[in-house]
C-alpha cells in the first residue's frame, strides 16, 4: 500500500494559518479568486472580532456567545484529536470557553484573538496529557458519551467514492499504528506535531500559543517527526 | 550547505516553514545527492501517511452538546473585573455619562488622600496653616471635614485636607517620568496637559505600554488635538504592528473629527495593502458621509496593484 494512494486532501481550513475557517464558498475553480476570497474573510473575521471582543469586555455575552461560534469547532476538534475521549473533549472545551469569558476582559489584542484563546485551549490540554498517562500500545478505545467503550476509528467512516472494504480495513491498521506512535510522544511533541501537521498553523504562531520561541517550536516538530518515523517504522 | 544541514532542516521543508534561499539550496543540493534525494522522498511519504490516517472529528451532536452545557454555564459565569476598576480610562469613559459618578470619585479621591496624610501626620497634631511653613503655604485646601467650637472662649478647631503639589523632574527615560507623563495621557482634566504628555510621550514610541497608551489617547481621549498628536506618533507603526493598525482603521471609521480621519487615511497609506486596510477604504469610497474621506480612500484604492 503506497501511501500516495491513501492519501486525504488537506482541506482549505488546514492550510489558512486561521482554524476553523470555512471558505466563502465551497466550490471555486479560479485559484486567485479563492486566495481573494480566504484574505477578505480573514479581514472581515479579524475585523469582526475585535468588535466582537470590546463588547463581550463590556460584559456582552451574547457578543461573547457569538465569538465563541466562530472557533469552537476547531477547539472541540483539536482537544478530541489530542485527549481521544469526547468526554475529555468536552471538558476543556467547557473550561476553556470559561476561562476566556472570565478572563477577555485582560485580553489587550497584542496577539490575535484565536492565538490567545488556543494559548489557554493548549495549556488545558497539555494538563490533561500530563495527568493522564496515555497507555502507548492499546488502540484508541475509548468511553462514548453513552459510556460504552468503542473505538475512536470505528467512528471514521471512508466516505470518499470507491471506497472498498478491503482499503478501509487497511486505512484503519494505518490509522492505529498512528495513534500509537503519536501516543509515545511527549505532550508537548503531540501538541505541536498537532498544530503544525493537522491544524496547519505556522512554527512562529505555534511558539507563541505555547509560550515558547518559534526555535524550541522548529526542534519539538523536529524531534516529533523523528521520534513518529522511528516508531512506524518499528510497527512494520 | 552539506548532507547534515540538509537533513536538520528537511522537516522544516516538507512543513514548508524554510525560508525562500533556504528552500532554493536544499533543492539545488537534493538534484546532485541521492542520499538525501531519498531523505527527502521518505520525509515526504512520511507527511502523506499521517495525513492518511482517519481523521477523529467531533461528531455534530458533540458540538450541540458542547455549546448547550457552555450556554448554561455562561448564564452563571462572571468576568474578571478587578483590574479593569483600576483602569484610569474605564472611570473616564464613565464619568463622561455619569456626573453623579464623577462627583463620587472625587470625593472618594480626596478623602482617601486626607486618610493617608492623618495617617503620616503625628497623633494628637493636627494639620493647620502656619504663616512661614512653606509646605502648607504651597499647599491649597480641598475641603474642609468639621469645624467645632471649642467650649468656653472663641476658639474653633477646623479640621480640613490639602492638597500639597509636588514636582519632579529627570529625564524621559526616567521611569517615574514616563508613568506620570502615562498618568497625565490618560487621566488629566486638562486637555494641555494631556497634550503635552502625548506629544513627550510619543519620542518614546517604541516602548511597549507608551505606544498602548498612545493607542488609548487616540480612540478614547475627548480632544482631537490629543487624538491627533497620538495618530502621528503612531504612523510609524502602521505597516507592522497589527494592534496600531487596528487602532487607526477604528479611528479612520469611528472618529468624529475629519482631520483626524484625513490623517489617518493617509498614515494608513503603507499599509494599504493589507486586507483589513483595503476593505474599510472599500466601504468608506463607497458610503461614507464625508466626500472628502471617500475620495481619498477612492484614490487610496485607485493607487493599489491589482491583486490577481
Amino acid at each position: 500500500m503506497s501511501a500516495e494512494a491513501l492519501a486525504v486532501p488537506i482541506t482549505l481550513g488546514e492550510v489558512s494559518g486561521y482554524p476553523g475557517l470555512k471558505p466563502m464558498e465551497q466550490v471555486r475553480n479560479n485559484e486567485s479568486w479563492s486566495r481573494r476570497g480566504h484574505m477578505l474573510e480573514g479581514s472581515i473575521r479579524r475585523v469582526d472580532d475585535a468588535v466582537l471582543i470590546r463588547e463581550a469586555q463590556r460584559g456582552d455575552r451574547a457578543a461573547f456567545e457569538e465569538l465563541v461560534r466562530h472557533y469552537d469547532q476547531a477547539v472541540l476538534r483539536l482537544a478530541f484529536h489530542l485527549t481521544g475521549s469526547e468526554q475529555d473533549a468536552q471538558d476543556i472545551y467547557q473550561d476553556a470557553f470559561l476561562k476566556a469569558y472570565r478572563s477577555v476582559g485582560r485580553f489587550r489584542f497584542e496577539c490575535s484573538f484565536y492565538t490567545w484563546l488556543y494559548r489557554i485551549v493548549t495549556n488545558l490540554c497539555l494538563d490533561h496529557l500530563r495527568k493522564k498517562q496515555v497507555r502507548k500500545e492499546d488502540a484508541p478505545v475509548t468511553m462514548g458519551q453513552d459510556g460504552e467503550p468503542h473505538s475512536l476509528l470505528d467512528q471514521v467512516a471512508d466516505q470518499r467514492a470507491g471506497a472498498n472494504p478491503e482499503h478501509d480495513l487497511l486505512r484503519r491498521q494505518l490509522g492505529a499504528r498512528i495513534q500509537a506512535a503519536l501516543g509515545k510522544l511527549s505532550g508537548r511533541e503531540r501538541m505541536v506535531f498537532e498544530l503544525k501537521h493537522y491544524q496547519g498553523l505556522k512554527l512562529r504562531t505555534i511558539g507563541e500559543m505555547l509560550n515558547t520561541t518559534e526555535e524550541t517550536a522548529k526542534n519539538t516538530l523536529f524531534r516529533a517527526t523523528q521520534k513518529l518515523r522511528v516508531s512506524l517504522a518499528e510497527m512494520r | 550547505m552539506n548532507c547534515e544541514w540538509v537533513k536538520a532542516n528537511i522537516t522544516l521543508y516538507v512543513y514548508e516553514e524554510l525560508p525562500d534561499d533556504g528552500r532554493y539550496e536544499l533543492e539545488q543540493h537534493v538534484a546532485r545527492c541521492a542520499d538525501c534525494a531519498a531523505e527527502l522522498d521518505a520525509m515526504r511519504g512520511f507527511r502523506s501517511a499521517m495525513s492518511a490516517a482517519p481523521q477523529l472529528e467531533p461528531t455534530p451532536s458533540l458540538l450541540a452538546a458542547s455549546r448547550m452545557r457552555l450556554q448554561e454555564s455562561l448564564e452563571t459565569a462572571e468576568q474578571h473585573r478587578g483590574w479593569r476598576l483600576l483602569d484610569p480610562m474605564i472611570w473616564l469613559r464613565q464619568m463622561k455619562f455619569s456626573p453623579a459618578l464623577a462627583t463620587a470619585l472625587l470625593i472618594a479621591g480626596f478623602a482617601a488622600g486626607a486618610g493617608a496624610t492623618w495617617r503620616m501626620a503625628p497623633r494628637g497634631v493636627v494639620p493647620a496653616i502656619v504663616a512661614g511653613n512653606p509646605q502648607a503655604a504651597e499647599a491649597s485646601i480641598a475641603g474642609i471635614r468639621q469645624i467645632t467650637q471649642m467650649p468656653g472662649g472663641n476658639n474653633v478647631e477646623i479640621k480640613y485636607d490639602t492638597v500639597v503639589p509636588q514636582k519632579l523632574e529627570g529625564s524621559l527615560d526616567d521611569q517615574r517620568i514616563q508613568q506620570l507623563l502615562l498618568f497625565a495621557a490618560r487621566s488629566n482634566y486638562n486637555s494641555g496637559v494631556r497634550q503635552d504628555s502625548v506629544d513627550l510621550l510619543a519620542r518614546n514610541p517604541d516602548n511597549t505600554r507608551i505606544r498602548e497608551a498612545l493607542m488609548a489617547s487616540l480612540l478614547y481621549d475627548t480632544n482631537p488635538g490629543v487624538r491627533l498628536k497620538a495618530l502621528e506618533s503612531l504612523g510609524p507603526f502602521v505597516k507592522d504592528h497589527t494592534g496600531v493598525r487596528n487602532a487607526l482603521l477604528q479611528a479612520l471609521q469611528n472618529d468624529t473629527n475629519p482631520g483626524v480621519r484625513a490623517e489617518a487615511i493617509h498614515l494608513l497609506q503603507p499599509a494599504r495593502a493589507d486586507g483589513s486596510v483595503r476593505m474599510v477604504l472599500e466601504r468608506l469610497a463607497k458610503d461614507d458621509r464625508s466626500e472628502y474621506i471617500r475620495k481619498q480612500a477612492g484614490r487610496t484604492l485607485a493607487s493599489l496593484p491589482e491583486i490577481d
